[in-house]
Protein backbone atom coordinates (compact mmCIF):
# COMPACT_ATOMS: atom_id res chain seq x y z
CA UNK A 1 0.00 0.00 0.00
CA UNK A 2 2.69 2.72 -1.14
CA UNK A 3 -0.34 4.67 -1.94
CA UNK A 4 -2.16 6.32 1.15
CA UNK A 5 -5.03 7.66 -1.08
CA UNK A 6 -5.59 3.78 -2.83
CA UNK A 7 -6.27 2.40 0.78
CA UNK A 8 -7.92 -0.78 0.25
CA UNK A 9 -11.36 -0.40 2.94
CA UNK A 10 -11.79 -3.04 5.27
CA UNK A 11 -15.54 -2.80 7.59
CA UNK A 12 -14.85 -5.43 10.22
CA UNK A 13 -18.12 -6.55 12.23
CA UNK A 14 -17.50 -8.35 15.68
CA UNK A 15 -19.55 -7.63 18.67
CA UNK A 16 -16.35 -9.17 20.81
CA UNK A 17 -14.61 -5.38 21.22
CA UNK A 18 -11.38 -7.48 21.63
CA UNK A 19 -11.23 -9.46 18.20
CA UNK A 20 -12.76 -5.85 16.55
CA UNK A 21 -10.08 -3.89 18.26
CA UNK A 22 -7.02 -6.37 17.12
CA UNK A 23 -8.36 -6.99 13.63
CA UNK A 24 -8.82 -3.22 13.26
CA UNK A 25 -5.65 -2.32 14.49
CA UNK A 26 -3.53 -5.42 12.56
CA UNK A 27 -5.51 -4.04 9.40
CA UNK A 28 -4.26 -0.99 9.84
CA UNK A 29 -0.84 -1.47 10.47
CA UNK A 30 -0.85 -3.63 6.91
CA UNK A 31 -2.03 -1.25 5.09
CA UNK A 32 -5.27 -1.11 4.87
CA UNK A 33 -8.16 1.42 5.97
CA UNK A 34 -9.54 -0.10 8.69
CA UNK A 35 -13.29 0.14 10.70
CA UNK A 36 -14.97 -1.90 13.22
CA UNK A 37 -18.65 -1.87 13.97
CA UNK A 38 -19.90 -3.77 16.76
CA UNK A 39 -23.34 -5.41 16.02
CA UNK A 40 -24.87 -6.66 12.82
CA UNK A 41 -27.52 -3.56 12.32
CA UNK A 42 -24.36 -1.27 12.44
CA UNK A 43 -22.83 -3.20 10.70
CA UNK A 44 -24.88 -3.32 7.91
CA UNK A 45 -25.50 0.45 8.18
CA UNK A 46 -22.15 1.35 7.51
CA UNK A 47 -21.81 -1.42 5.17
CA UNK A 48 -24.38 0.23 2.69
CA UNK A 49 -23.06 3.80 3.43
CA UNK A 50 -19.61 3.29 2.95
CA UNK A 51 -19.30 0.61 0.17
CA UNK A 52 -16.00 -1.24 1.73
CA UNK A 53 -13.71 -3.29 -0.26
CA UNK A 54 -13.90 -6.28 2.10
CA UNK A 55 -16.31 -6.72 4.80
CA UNK A 56 -15.17 -9.63 8.20
CA UNK A 57 -18.37 -10.86 9.58
CA UNK A 58 -18.83 -12.40 12.74
CA UNK A 59 -20.97 -15.38 13.01
CA UNK A 60 -22.51 -15.16 16.48
CA UNK A 61 -23.83 -11.86 17.10
CA UNK A 62 -26.90 -10.79 19.60
CA UNK A 63 -29.86 -9.40 17.71
CA UNK A 64 -29.01 -9.52 14.29
CA UNK A 65 -26.09 -12.63 13.58
CA UNK A 66 -23.61 -12.50 11.00
CA UNK A 67 -25.64 -15.08 8.62
CA UNK A 68 -28.90 -12.50 8.96
CA UNK A 69 -26.79 -9.57 7.98
CA UNK A 70 -25.44 -11.52 5.00
CA UNK A 71 -28.57 -12.08 3.44
CA UNK A 72 -29.90 -8.13 4.18
CA UNK A 73 -26.48 -7.27 2.70
CA UNK A 74 -27.51 -9.46 -0.82
CA UNK A 75 -30.75 -7.69 -0.61
CA UNK A 76 -28.73 -4.42 -1.63
CA UNK A 77 -27.83 -3.56 -5.70
CA UNK A 78 -24.31 -2.76 -4.15
CA UNK A 79 -23.97 -5.73 -1.17
CA UNK A 80 -25.35 -8.28 -3.84
CA UNK A 81 -21.69 -8.00 -4.88
CA UNK A 82 -19.59 -6.94 -1.65
CA UNK A 83 -16.82 -9.66 -0.62
CA UNK A 84 -17.38 -10.98 2.66
CA UNK A 85 -15.76 -13.19 4.59
CA UNK A 86 -17.39 -14.77 7.57
CA UNK A 87 -15.20 -15.40 10.71
CA UNK A 88 -16.26 -17.28 13.47
CA UNK A 89 -14.81 -19.75 16.32
CA UNK A 90 -17.43 -22.33 15.47
CA UNK A 91 -16.10 -25.25 13.32
CA UNK A 92 -18.67 -26.45 11.62
CA UNK A 93 -18.78 -28.36 8.15
CA UNK A 94 -22.83 -26.81 7.79
CA UNK A 95 -21.40 -23.30 8.65
CA UNK A 96 -18.67 -23.64 5.86
CA UNK A 97 -21.40 -24.92 3.59
CA UNK A 98 -23.58 -22.44 4.49
CA UNK A 99 -21.33 -19.32 4.43
CA UNK A 100 -20.21 -20.50 0.54
CA UNK A 101 -23.64 -21.15 -0.46
CA UNK A 102 -24.32 -17.38 0.46
CA UNK A 103 -21.81 -15.84 -1.47
CA UNK A 104 -19.08 -15.66 1.21
CA UNK A 105 -15.43 -16.22 0.47
CA UNK A 106 -14.19 -17.91 2.96
CA UNK A 107 -15.19 -19.08 6.75
CA UNK A 108 -12.26 -18.82 9.08
CA UNK A 109 -12.33 -20.46 12.48
CA UNK A 110 -10.25 -17.86 14.87
CA UNK A 111 -8.82 -20.31 16.94
CA UNK A 112 -7.02 -21.99 13.92
CA UNK A 113 -5.90 -18.70 11.97
CA UNK A 114 -3.14 -16.34 13.21
CA UNK A 115 -3.99 -12.20 12.53
CA UNK A 116 -0.99 -12.74 9.61
CA UNK A 117 -3.20 -15.59 8.35
CA UNK A 118 -6.28 -13.40 8.51
CA UNK A 119 -4.84 -10.39 7.08
CA UNK A 120 -3.12 -12.75 3.94
CA UNK A 121 -6.80 -14.19 3.05
CA UNK A 122 -7.72 -10.62 3.01
CA UNK A 123 -5.00 -9.50 0.77
CA UNK A 124 -5.55 -12.85 -1.22
CA UNK A 125 -9.43 -12.22 -1.39
CA UNK A 126 -8.55 -8.58 -2.86
CA UNK A 127 -5.97 -9.65 -5.12
CA UNK A 128 -3.12 -6.86 -3.79
CA UNK A 129 0.06 -7.14 -1.77
CA UNK B 1 -71.89 -79.33 29.81
CA UNK B 2 -75.16 -78.67 29.26
CA UNK B 3 -74.94 -75.13 28.66
CA UNK B 4 -72.31 -76.67 25.75
CA UNK B 5 -74.53 -79.55 24.50
CA UNK B 6 -78.27 -78.45 24.64
CA UNK B 7 -79.16 -80.80 21.66
CA UNK B 8 -77.02 -84.03 23.15
CA UNK B 9 -78.75 -83.41 26.09
CA UNK B 10 -82.46 -83.50 24.72
CA UNK B 11 -81.29 -86.33 22.94
CA UNK B 12 -80.14 -88.17 26.24
CA UNK B 13 -83.10 -87.40 27.81
CA UNK B 14 -85.67 -89.14 25.23
CA UNK B 15 -83.05 -92.14 25.10
CA UNK B 16 -83.56 -92.27 29.10
CA UNK B 17 -87.54 -91.78 29.23
CA UNK B 18 -88.14 -93.32 25.60
CA UNK B 19 -86.20 -96.87 27.54
CA UNK B 20 -88.26 -96.66 30.64
CA UNK B 21 -91.41 -96.21 29.31
CA UNK B 22 -90.29 -99.54 27.30
CA UNK B 23 -89.08 -101.14 30.37
CA UNK B 24 -92.27 -100.02 32.56
CA UNK B 25 -94.66 -101.30 29.76
CA UNK B 26 -92.50 -104.24 29.13
CA UNK B 27 -93.38 -105.14 33.20
CA UNK B 28 -97.02 -104.14 32.78
CA UNK B 29 -97.45 -106.61 30.12
CA UNK B 30 -96.19 -109.27 32.07
CA UNK B 31 -97.93 -108.60 34.72
CA UNK B 32 -101.35 -108.47 33.12
CA UNK B 33 -100.66 -111.51 31.11
CA UNK B 34 -99.75 -113.26 34.10
CA UNK B 35 -103.00 -111.91 36.08
CA UNK B 36 -105.02 -112.80 33.71
CA UNK B 37 -103.40 -116.09 32.53
CA UNK B 38 -103.41 -117.19 36.77
CA UNK B 39 -106.05 -115.19 38.56
CA UNK B 40 -106.05 -117.43 41.58
CA UNK B 41 -102.04 -116.63 42.15
CA UNK B 42 -103.60 -113.17 42.98
CA UNK B 43 -106.80 -113.38 44.36
CA UNK B 44 -106.51 -116.66 46.48
CA UNK B 45 -104.73 -114.59 49.61
CA UNK B 46 -101.24 -115.18 50.41
CA UNK B 47 -98.10 -114.25 47.93
CA UNK B 48 -96.75 -117.45 46.28
CA UNK B 49 -93.29 -118.36 45.09
CA UNK B 50 -94.72 -117.48 41.72
CA UNK B 51 -95.51 -114.01 42.63
CA UNK B 52 -92.39 -113.57 44.37
CA UNK B 53 -91.11 -114.56 40.98
CA UNK B 54 -92.93 -112.12 39.11
CA UNK B 55 -91.60 -109.36 41.50
CA UNK B 56 -87.98 -110.32 40.92
CA UNK B 57 -88.76 -110.18 37.58
CA UNK B 58 -90.29 -106.95 37.48
CA UNK B 59 -87.82 -105.22 40.00
CA UNK B 60 -84.98 -106.48 37.80
CA UNK B 61 -86.70 -105.26 34.73
CA UNK B 62 -86.85 -101.59 35.63
CA UNK B 63 -83.09 -101.56 37.17
CA UNK B 64 -82.38 -103.16 33.85
CA UNK B 65 -83.98 -100.50 31.55
CA UNK B 66 -82.55 -97.85 34.37
CA UNK B 67 -78.79 -98.86 33.80
CA UNK B 68 -79.43 -99.01 30.30
CA UNK B 69 -80.34 -95.45 29.92
CA UNK B 70 -77.90 -94.58 31.94
CA UNK B 71 -75.47 -96.16 29.70
CA UNK B 72 -77.01 -94.94 27.05
CA UNK B 73 -76.70 -91.09 28.57
CA UNK B 74 -73.09 -91.92 29.47
CA UNK B 75 -72.60 -92.52 25.70
CA UNK B 76 -74.77 -89.57 24.21
CA UNK B 77 -73.14 -87.27 26.49
CA UNK B 78 -69.54 -88.31 26.26
CA UNK B 79 -67.64 -85.87 23.94
CA UNK B 80 -65.38 -87.56 21.26
CA UNK B 81 -61.42 -86.27 21.77
CA UNK B 82 -61.99 -83.70 19.19
CA UNK B 83 -64.74 -82.03 20.80
CA UNK B 84 -63.03 -81.58 23.38
CA UNK B 85 -59.83 -80.20 21.87
CA UNK B 86 -62.42 -77.78 20.04
CA UNK B 87 -63.77 -77.07 23.21
CA UNK B 88 -60.24 -76.29 24.48
CA UNK B 89 -58.98 -74.30 21.51
CA UNK B 90 -62.32 -72.16 21.64
CA UNK B 91 -61.57 -71.33 25.32
CA UNK B 92 -57.74 -70.61 24.93
CA UNK B 93 -58.93 -68.37 21.95
CA UNK B 94 -61.13 -66.31 24.16
CA UNK B 95 -59.00 -66.04 26.91
CA UNK B 96 -55.96 -64.98 24.55
CA UNK B 97 -58.38 -62.89 22.63
CA UNK B 98 -58.92 -61.32 25.70
CA UNK B 99 -55.44 -60.95 27.25
CA UNK B 100 -54.02 -59.40 23.49
CA UNK B 101 -57.22 -56.83 23.88
CA UNK B 102 -56.11 -55.87 27.05
CA UNK B 103 -52.76 -56.17 26.13
CA UNK B 104 -53.40 -53.78 23.03
CA UNK B 105 -55.43 -51.27 24.82
CA UNK B 106 -53.38 -50.83 27.81
CA UNK B 107 -49.85 -50.88 25.65
CA UNK B 108 -47.60 -47.81 27.05
CA UNK B 109 -46.85 -47.57 23.36
CA UNK B 110 -49.99 -46.34 21.04
CA UNK B 111 -51.03 -48.44 18.49
CA UNK B 112 -53.89 -47.90 15.83
CA UNK B 113 -55.28 -50.31 13.11
CA UNK B 114 -55.50 -48.90 9.59
CA UNK B 115 -57.93 -49.75 6.62
CA UNK B 116 -56.73 -49.98 3.24
CA UNK B 117 -57.07 -45.92 3.14
CA UNK B 118 -55.01 -45.04 6.47
CA UNK B 119 -58.29 -44.68 7.98
CA UNK B 120 -58.20 -44.99 11.89
CA UNK B 121 -59.67 -47.80 13.15
CA UNK B 122 -59.15 -48.56 16.68
CA UNK B 123 -56.70 -46.54 18.55
CA UNK B 124 -55.41 -48.12 22.30
CA UNK B 125 -55.66 -45.98 25.35
CA UNK B 126 -52.14 -44.80 24.78
CA UNK B 127 -53.01 -43.48 21.59
CA UNK B 128 -55.58 -41.55 22.67
CA UNK B 129 -53.69 -40.03 25.12
CA UNK B 130 -50.94 -39.55 22.85
CA UNK B 131 -53.20 -37.73 20.13
CA UNK B 132 -54.83 -35.65 23.00
CA UNK B 133 -58.71 -36.36 21.21
CA UNK B 134 -61.52 -38.61 21.82
CA UNK B 135 -61.95 -42.16 19.65
CA UNK B 136 -64.99 -40.39 17.89
CA UNK B 137 -62.21 -37.71 16.49
CA UNK B 138 -60.08 -40.33 15.53
CA UNK B 139 -61.58 -43.11 14.21
CA UNK B 140 -61.98 -42.59 10.95
CA UNK B 141 -59.40 -39.81 10.20
CA UNK B 142 -56.06 -40.41 8.17
CA UNK B 143 -53.34 -41.37 10.33
CA UNK B 144 -51.29 -39.39 7.96
CA UNK B 145 -53.36 -36.31 8.59
CA UNK B 146 -52.09 -35.49 11.95
CA UNK B 147 -48.50 -34.25 10.70
CA UNK B 148 -46.64 -31.09 10.88
CA UNK B 149 -47.26 -29.11 8.20
CA UNK B 150 -43.37 -28.76 7.53
CA UNK B 151 -43.05 -32.53 7.26
CA UNK B 152 -46.07 -32.67 4.38
CA UNK B 153 -43.82 -34.27 1.61
CA UNK B 154 -42.44 -36.63 4.10
CA UNK B 155 -45.76 -37.54 5.31
CA UNK B 156 -47.40 -38.10 1.93
CA UNK B 157 -44.16 -40.50 0.99
CA UNK B 158 -44.96 -42.69 3.88
CA UNK B 159 -49.02 -42.65 2.93
CA UNK B 160 -47.77 -44.16 -0.48
CA UNK B 161 -44.80 -46.51 0.65
CA UNK B 162 -48.30 -47.51 3.44
CA UNK B 163 -50.52 -48.15 0.20
CA UNK B 164 -48.17 -49.57 -2.14
CA UNK B 165 -47.66 -51.83 1.08
CA UNK B 166 -43.95 -51.18 1.25
CA UNK B 167 -42.76 -51.34 4.89
CA UNK B 168 -43.05 -48.34 7.20
CA UNK B 169 -39.62 -48.96 10.01
CA UNK B 170 -39.43 -46.75 12.74
CA UNK B 171 -39.52 -43.14 10.53
CA UNK B 172 -39.07 -40.00 12.09
CA UNK B 173 -42.36 -37.79 11.77
CA UNK B 174 -43.56 -34.78 13.30
CA UNK B 175 -47.34 -34.72 14.14
CA UNK B 176 -49.54 -32.71 15.46
CA UNK B 177 -52.35 -33.85 18.17
CA UNK B 178 -55.74 -33.21 18.35
CA UNK B 179 -55.03 -29.90 20.52
CA UNK B 180 -52.44 -28.99 17.90
CA UNK B 181 -49.14 -29.76 20.55
CA UNK B 182 -46.42 -31.15 18.19
CA UNK B 183 -44.99 -34.30 19.23
CA UNK B 184 -42.34 -36.43 17.06
CA UNK B 185 -42.99 -39.41 16.92
CA UNK B 186 -41.09 -42.87 15.54
CA UNK B 187 -43.52 -43.99 13.09
CA UNK B 188 -43.52 -48.09 11.82
CA UNK B 189 -46.42 -49.68 10.21
CA UNK B 190 -47.21 -53.93 9.97
CA UNK B 191 -49.14 -55.02 7.52
CA UNK B 192 -51.98 -57.06 8.87
CA UNK B 193 -55.25 -58.75 7.36
CA UNK B 194 -58.45 -56.71 7.54
CA UNK B 195 -61.62 -58.75 9.10
CA UNK B 196 -62.49 -60.17 5.54
CA UNK B 197 -59.08 -61.12 4.48
CA UNK B 198 -59.37 -59.27 1.52
CA UNK B 199 -58.54 -55.92 2.33
CA UNK B 200 -55.01 -54.22 2.89
CA UNK B 201 -54.71 -53.09 6.37
CA UNK B 202 -52.14 -52.18 8.62
CA UNK B 203 -51.29 -51.81 12.53
CA UNK B 204 -49.51 -48.76 13.15
CA UNK B 205 -47.09 -48.37 16.11
CA UNK B 206 -46.16 -44.46 17.00
CA UNK B 207 -43.31 -44.13 19.50
CA UNK B 208 -43.36 -40.78 20.94
CA UNK B 209 -39.69 -39.15 20.94
CA UNK B 210 -40.52 -35.65 21.65
CA UNK B 211 -38.45 -35.83 24.70
CA UNK B 212 -35.38 -37.13 23.28
CA UNK B 213 -35.40 -35.04 20.74
CA UNK B 214 -35.80 -31.99 23.25
CA UNK B 215 -32.82 -32.89 25.74
CA UNK B 216 -30.54 -34.24 22.57
CA UNK B 217 -31.33 -30.19 21.11
CA UNK B 218 -30.38 -28.91 25.02
CA UNK B 219 -27.47 -30.93 24.58
CA UNK B 220 -26.46 -29.80 21.17
CA UNK B 221 -27.02 -26.07 22.34
CA UNK B 222 -24.56 -26.38 25.13
CA UNK B 223 -22.18 -28.03 23.37
CA UNK B 224 -22.39 -25.41 20.77
CA UNK B 225 -22.93 -22.42 23.79
CA UNK B 226 -19.84 -23.63 25.82
CA UNK B 227 -17.91 -24.18 22.40
CA UNK B 228 -18.48 -20.73 21.46
CA UNK B 229 -17.99 -18.91 25.09
CA UNK B 230 -15.01 -21.11 25.77
CA UNK B 231 -13.20 -20.69 22.45
CA UNK B 232 -13.93 -16.64 22.07
CA UNK B 233 -11.31 -15.57 25.00
CA UNK B 234 -8.97 -18.08 23.98
CA UNK B 235 -8.89 -16.60 20.25
CA UNK B 236 -9.17 -13.24 21.58
CA UNK B 237 -5.55 -13.95 23.86
CA UNK B 238 -4.26 -15.95 20.65
CA UNK B 239 -4.65 -12.59 18.59
CA UNK B 240 -3.09 -10.06 21.25
CA UNK B 241 -0.28 -12.45 21.84
CA UNK B 242 0.09 -12.31 17.73
CA UNK B 243 -0.02 -8.56 17.75
CA UNK B 244 2.89 -8.42 20.55
CA UNK B 245 4.97 -10.78 18.74
CA UNK B 246 4.27 -9.29 15.45
CA UNK B 247 5.87 -6.35 16.93
CA UNK B 248 3.25 -4.18 14.88
CA UNK B 249 2.76 -1.74 18.10
CA UNK B 250 6.47 -1.75 19.70
CA UNK B 251 9.65 -4.25 19.84
CA UNK B 252 10.03 -6.83 22.77
CA UNK B 253 12.95 -7.83 24.34
CA UNK B 254 14.04 -10.59 24.82
CA UNK B 255 12.62 -11.60 27.73
CA UNK B 256 9.00 -10.28 26.77
CA UNK B 257 9.44 -11.97 23.76
CA UNK B 258 9.50 -15.55 25.99
CA UNK B 259 7.03 -14.70 28.29
CA UNK B 260 4.32 -13.97 25.63
CA UNK B 261 5.44 -16.74 23.65
CA UNK B 262 4.99 -18.83 26.71
CA UNK B 263 1.77 -17.43 26.86
CA UNK B 264 0.84 -18.42 23.27
CA UNK B 265 2.10 -21.43 23.86
CA UNK B 266 -0.15 -22.32 27.33
CA UNK B 267 -3.42 -20.35 24.88
CA UNK B 268 -2.88 -23.21 22.45
CA UNK B 269 -2.75 -26.21 24.83
CA UNK B 270 -5.77 -24.58 25.70
CA UNK B 271 -7.01 -24.42 22.23
CA UNK B 272 -6.22 -28.38 22.14
CA UNK B 273 -7.52 -29.04 24.83
CA UNK B 274 -11.17 -27.37 24.62
CA UNK B 275 -11.29 -29.26 21.33
CA UNK B 276 -10.57 -32.21 22.95
CA UNK B 277 -13.40 -31.64 25.41
CA UNK B 278 -15.91 -31.15 22.59
CA UNK B 279 -14.99 -33.78 20.66
CA UNK B 280 -15.58 -36.24 23.56
CA UNK B 281 -18.86 -34.89 24.40
CA UNK B 282 -20.00 -34.90 21.13
CA UNK B 283 -18.58 -38.11 20.41
CA UNK B 284 -20.73 -39.43 23.63
CA UNK B 285 -23.86 -37.47 22.28
CA UNK B 286 -23.61 -39.25 18.68
CA UNK B 287 -23.31 -35.91 17.22
CA UNK B 288 -20.07 -35.91 15.70
CA UNK B 289 -21.20 -35.99 12.15
CA UNK B 290 -18.95 -38.29 10.06
CA UNK B 291 -18.32 -36.52 6.34
CA UNK B 292 -16.67 -39.25 4.47
CA UNK B 293 -14.89 -38.42 1.22
CA UNK B 294 -11.61 -39.35 -1.07
CA UNK B 295 -8.84 -38.59 1.72
CA UNK B 296 -5.05 -38.82 1.00
CA UNK B 297 -3.78 -40.09 4.50
CA UNK B 298 -0.60 -38.60 3.37
CA UNK B 299 -1.28 -35.34 3.29
CA UNK B 300 -2.96 -35.37 6.36
CA UNK B 301 0.06 -36.99 8.18
CA UNK B 302 2.51 -33.80 6.42
CA UNK B 303 0.81 -31.31 7.67
CA UNK B 304 0.68 -32.69 11.06
CA UNK B 305 4.31 -33.43 10.96
CA UNK B 306 4.59 -29.78 9.84
CA UNK B 307 2.83 -28.64 12.86
CA UNK B 308 5.22 -30.51 15.07
CA UNK B 309 8.31 -29.20 13.09
CA UNK B 310 8.88 -27.34 16.40
CA UNK B 311 8.89 -30.17 19.30
CA UNK B 312 10.24 -32.58 16.51
CA UNK B 313 13.40 -30.06 15.52
CA UNK B 314 13.75 -29.50 19.33
CA UNK B 315 13.98 -33.00 20.42
CA UNK B 316 16.08 -33.71 17.49
CA UNK B 317 13.65 -37.05 16.65
CA UNK B 318 13.98 -38.81 13.58
CA UNK B 319 10.81 -39.09 11.60
CA UNK B 320 10.76 -42.21 9.20
CA UNK B 321 7.97 -42.61 6.89
CA UNK B 322 6.77 -45.79 4.98
CA UNK B 323 4.18 -44.38 2.81
CA UNK B 324 4.33 -47.32 0.24
CA UNK B 325 1.75 -45.04 -1.88
CA UNK B 326 -1.03 -47.22 0.19
CA UNK B 327 -2.98 -44.26 1.35
CA UNK B 328 -3.20 -41.56 -1.18
CA UNK B 329 -6.93 -42.06 -1.89
CA UNK B 330 -9.67 -43.44 0.38
CA UNK B 331 -12.53 -43.00 1.43
CA UNK B 332 -12.89 -41.27 5.01
CA UNK B 333 -13.48 -38.46 7.01
CA UNK B 334 -10.10 -36.17 6.95
CA UNK B 335 -11.13 -34.25 9.74
CA UNK B 336 -11.82 -36.87 11.98
CA UNK B 337 -8.83 -39.05 10.79
CA UNK B 338 -6.68 -36.28 10.92
CA UNK B 339 -7.48 -35.63 14.99
CA UNK B 340 -6.98 -39.43 15.43
CA UNK B 341 -3.69 -39.07 13.32
CA UNK B 342 -2.19 -36.02 15.20
CA UNK B 343 -3.21 -37.37 18.58
CA UNK B 344 -1.06 -40.45 17.78
CA UNK B 345 2.53 -38.86 16.29
CA UNK B 346 1.66 -36.13 18.70
CA UNK B 347 1.76 -38.92 21.63
CA UNK B 348 5.13 -40.64 19.87
CA UNK B 349 6.90 -37.02 20.07
CA UNK B 350 5.91 -36.28 23.32
CA UNK B 351 6.82 -39.83 25.23
CA UNK B 352 10.09 -40.54 23.12
CA UNK B 353 13.72 -39.21 24.74
CA UNK B 354 16.01 -37.24 22.42
CA UNK B 355 17.14 -38.34 19.22
CA UNK B 356 14.54 -40.88 19.39
CA UNK B 357 12.87 -42.43 15.95
CA UNK B 358 8.83 -42.21 15.42
CA UNK B 359 8.01 -43.99 12.49
CA UNK B 360 5.08 -43.70 10.35
CA UNK B 361 3.70 -46.61 7.97
CA UNK B 362 0.86 -47.18 6.15
CA UNK B 363 -0.37 -50.03 4.66
CA UNK B 364 -2.61 -51.71 1.99
CA UNK B 365 -4.14 -54.87 1.63
CA UNK B 366 -7.40 -56.43 -0.36
CA UNK B 367 -9.73 -55.84 2.86
CA UNK B 368 -7.93 -53.39 4.88
CA UNK B 369 -6.13 -50.29 5.53
CA UNK B 370 -3.62 -49.60 8.08
CA UNK B 371 -2.27 -46.46 9.93
CA UNK B 372 1.02 -47.89 12.09
CA UNK B 373 2.69 -44.89 14.19
CA UNK B 374 5.42 -46.29 16.25
CA UNK B 375 8.13 -44.89 18.33
CA UNK B 376 11.19 -45.58 20.33
CA UNK B 377 9.68 -43.65 23.42
CA UNK B 378 9.41 -44.51 27.02
CA UNK B 379 6.64 -46.98 26.66
CA UNK B 380 3.35 -48.26 28.22
CA UNK B 381 3.90 -50.17 31.81
CA UNK B 382 2.60 -53.49 31.74
CA UNK B 383 0.10 -53.14 34.42
CA UNK B 384 -1.20 -49.52 32.98
CA UNK B 385 -1.79 -51.09 29.29
CA UNK B 386 -5.58 -51.79 29.61
CA UNK B 387 -6.44 -48.27 30.55
CA UNK B 388 -4.68 -47.10 27.87
CA UNK B 389 -8.13 -46.25 26.24
CA UNK B 390 -9.66 -45.10 28.89
CA UNK B 391 -10.92 -41.28 29.84
CA UNK B 392 -8.73 -39.22 31.84
CA UNK B 393 -5.76 -42.12 31.55
CA UNK B 394 -2.20 -41.08 31.87
CA UNK B 395 0.60 -43.57 32.64
CA UNK B 396 2.86 -43.17 36.00
CA UNK B 397 5.78 -43.00 33.90
CA UNK B 398 5.07 -39.87 31.82
CA UNK B 399 2.63 -38.37 34.65
CA UNK B 400 6.42 -36.97 36.02
CA UNK B 401 7.50 -35.63 33.07
CA UNK B 402 7.48 -31.97 33.75
CA UNK B 403 7.48 -31.23 29.86
CA UNK B 404 4.60 -33.18 28.72
CA UNK B 405 1.11 -31.51 29.23
CA UNK B 406 -1.22 -34.62 28.37
CA UNK B 407 -4.91 -34.29 28.49
CA UNK B 408 -5.39 -37.60 29.22
CA UNK B 409 -8.47 -37.41 26.38
CA UNK B 410 -6.20 -38.28 23.40
CA UNK B 411 -6.29 -42.08 22.94
CA UNK B 412 -9.82 -42.43 24.46
CA UNK B 413 -10.76 -39.82 21.66
CA UNK B 414 -8.43 -41.41 19.19
CA UNK B 415 -10.56 -44.70 20.01
CA UNK B 416 -14.04 -43.80 20.00
CA UNK B 417 -13.47 -41.95 16.28
CA UNK B 418 -11.75 -44.59 14.85
CA UNK B 419 -14.72 -46.64 15.59
CA UNK B 420 -17.17 -44.17 14.81
CA UNK B 421 -15.38 -44.86 10.95
CA UNK B 422 -15.93 -48.59 11.75
CA UNK B 423 -11.84 -49.37 12.24
CA UNK B 424 -10.04 -50.76 15.42
CA UNK B 425 -7.06 -49.82 17.10
CA UNK B 426 -4.78 -51.61 18.61
CA UNK B 427 -0.88 -51.43 20.03
CA UNK B 428 1.88 -53.25 21.38
CA UNK B 429 4.29 -51.52 24.22
CA UNK B 430 7.06 -51.96 26.35
CA UNK B 431 8.61 -50.03 28.88
CA UNK B 432 11.42 -48.39 27.76
CA UNK B 433 11.62 -49.47 24.51
CA UNK B 434 8.80 -48.11 22.63
CA UNK B 435 5.00 -48.23 21.39
CA UNK B 436 3.36 -49.05 18.10
CA UNK B 437 -0.34 -47.95 17.69
CA UNK B 438 -1.95 -49.38 14.48
CA UNK B 439 -5.27 -48.03 13.11
CA UNK B 440 -6.79 -50.92 11.01
CA UNK B 441 -10.09 -49.24 8.77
Amino acid sequence: MENTENKKKVLVIDDDKHLSMLLVDKLNASGFEARGEKSGVDGLKTALETHPDIILLDVVMPNMDGWEMLGKLREDEWGKHAKVIMLSVLENADNTAQAIEKGALGYLIKTNWSLDQVVDQIKEALKVG
Amino acid sequence: MSKEHPVLNHLAVSFIVLIASIGILFAFLAITQDVFLYPERYFSGGITLAQLEQLVILISGILASISVSAVLYLLATRRTSTELTVANTTRWLAISREQFRRLYDNAPVPYVTLNAEGEIGQPNLAALRFFETTPEELIGKNLFSFRADEEGKFADQLFVNYKLKIPINREELQIVTGRGKKKWVLISIFETKSLTGKEHAGLASIFDITEQKHLDKAKTEFVSLASHQLRTPLATIRWYTDMLLSEDVGELSAKQKEYVEGLFSVDKEMIDLVDALLNVSRIEMGTLPVDKKPTNVEDLIESILVELGPQIGEKKLRIEKVYNDALKNIESDPKLLRIVIQNLISNAVKYTPEEGTVTIALEKSLHEKKIIVSDTGFGIPKDAQERVFTKLFRADNVRKLSTSQGTGLGLYLVKSIVETLGGTITFVSEENTGSTFTITL
